[in-house]
């Protein structure tokens, strides 16, 4: 089954340097900085969470909105194989990206009717015709 | 060809001279009339020549025009190409390649990875998220209320295997559990003839041609993936038990997060608390070894005090010089110490 290696381009933009002080790296909490940035990145792709987060102010500040445009480096790899919920979560980052979606995603509606529409999509995507 | 030309017409303007005399005298000559012709028709021929002569010289010409033009094309061509070289050798290269960096992966990696997010892209068989999956016939009963991750029979004849999983859940899952009598579905006698007998005349139900089918309101009960729903990004409750939320409970109790780690902490706590018990472990033996040593003690001298008491029969009184220290270490109390002063000093003079 093995076959010869395969390769995926990476765009311009390239992810942070791996932390070179290896086992001595800070812990937050007793996880590492990898963990905790690969859940909240994952958190991203549930449209509540997104409401809630927009409800505390959050997707206006300008900080916030810089660590989005970091957290980008999720998209590529080598980080990339590490998401589990690769659909919603690459859709999610590349919408909170732009200024209007951060603003609109306020409305209640807009999380329920994304909601809905992915999870009708995740039981579509796959089906034959 | 000038030489031949002039001669031809030397010769044709003799000719013709000699001809003019002749007819001036009046006397023609036929054999001069025909050296005229001769003479005239080789002129015609030399004009010939000197006319292809003149054509050839200007297709030379000609040619050399077009020569010497395309050599100027040439030239120019050439010295572009130079140009163009030299402008090519002038861009500056760059080392880095600009694909970027490839990163390599293997197809075990790839299956592994598909394996891995399997469980959060593809939903279990019969999960639709209230989706209806066969959209052209309205399977859903009006009367069902909306739930969104209500899941929903296919009566479809072609039987995936999704399908057949989902009809053997068929019916009304929603039915209020108060109404329901363990009479055959309603749905099943619409479509009887009308001669049949109204549902509260119907014999008893095991009859009825649904009577080995559990009744709706139980369906649910025993159907695993009930308001099943599908997910494709981490539910509340995943958030709510992940590590950024442990960070914020950490953060509400006034800890700060970064370089605490529960786990190290856990382990430093057991570790003092094996410590402590150790310590009063360690402090119960002693105590105890203390003790034992003070019975002992006490046990010796009683018996000694009583020897002493024998020996004497009563004795003399103490002489006052009983230390003190012998009296702290005695834990008696104080009027067996005051009786017993004699005694004292019998053991000090022994022991001395």
């Amino acid at each position: 089954m093995e076959s010869g290696p395969m390769s995926v381009d990476s765009a311009a933009l390239d992810p942070p340097p791996v932390p070179d002080n290896g086992p001595d790296e800070p812990k937050h909490g007793g996880h590492s900085r990898f963990e905790l940035e690969l859940e909240f990145v994952q958190a991203l792709a549930n449209p509540q969470y997104l409401n809630y987060l927009a409800s505390r102010k959050f997707l206006v500040n300008p900080s916030f909105v810089a660590y989005l445009n970091y957290l980008q480096y999720w998209t590529r790899p080598p980080y990339l194989k590490y998401l589990t919920f690769p659909t919603a979560t690459l859709k999610m980052l590349e919408l909170l990206q732009q200024e209007k979606f951060r603003h609109d995603i306020i409305s209640p509606d807009l999380a329920h009717a994304l909601i809905m529409e992915g999870m009708k999509t995740a039981v579509e995507w796959h089906r034959e015709g | 060809m000038e030489t031949n030309l002039d001669g031809c017409f030397e010769r044709v303007e003799k000719t013709l001279g000699s001809m003019i005399d002749s007819l001036a005298k009046n006397n023609p000559s036929q054999k001069l009339a025909e050296e005229l012709l001769a003479a005239e028709a080789e002129l015609s021929k030399s004009l010939k020549l000197l006319e292809t002569h003149q054509n050839n010289n200007a297709r030379l010409q000609q040619l050399r025009q077009e020569t010497s033009l395309h050599d100027t094309q040439l030239k120019d061509i050439m010295s572009s190409l130079w140009n163009m070289r030299r402008e090519l050798k002038a861009v500056p290269t760059t080392s880095n390649p600009p694909a970027g960096p490839k990163h390599q992966f293997t197809t075990s990696e790839l299956l592994a990875y598909a394996r891995r997010i399997s469980r959060n892209t593809l939903p279990l068989p019969g999960v639709t998220n209230g989706v209806d999956m066969t959209p052209s016939q309205s399977s859903a009963p009006p009367t069902e209320p909306e739930d969104s991750f209500r899941l929903q029979s296919q009566p479809t004849q072609t039987q995936t295997p999704t399908t057949s999983f989902n009809l053997s859940f068929n019916g009304t899952v929603t039915t209020p559990i108060g109404l329901s009598a363990p009479t055959p579905t309603t749905t099943t006698n619409d479509t009887q003839p009308s001669t049949q007998l109204p549902p509260s005349q119907q014999p008893p139900p095991k009859t009825a041609p649904a009577d080995d089918k559990l009744p709706a309101h139980l369906k649910p009960a025993v159907n695993p993936l009930h308001d099943a729903a599908f997910h494709p990004w981490p539910t509340e409750g995943q958030i709510r038990s992940g590590a950024l939320a442990a960070l914020q409970r950490l953060v509400d109790a006034g800890i700060e997060p970064r370089g605490y780690d529960p786990a190290e902490q856990e382990r430093r706590r057991a570790a003092e608390e094996k410590a402590r018990r150790e310590a009063e472990k360690r402090a119960r033996v002693e105590r105890e070894e203390a003790e034992r040593k003070g019975r002992e003690e006490r046990e010796r001298m009683a018996r000694e005090r009583e020897a002493a008491r024998l020996r004497n029969g009563g004795g003399p009184d103490g002489d006052g010089e009983r230390r003190e220290s012998v009296a702290v270490a005695r834990p008696k109390p104080k009027q067996f110490t005051f009786l017993g002063a004699d005694d004292d000093d019998d053991d000090e003079d022994e022991d001395d």
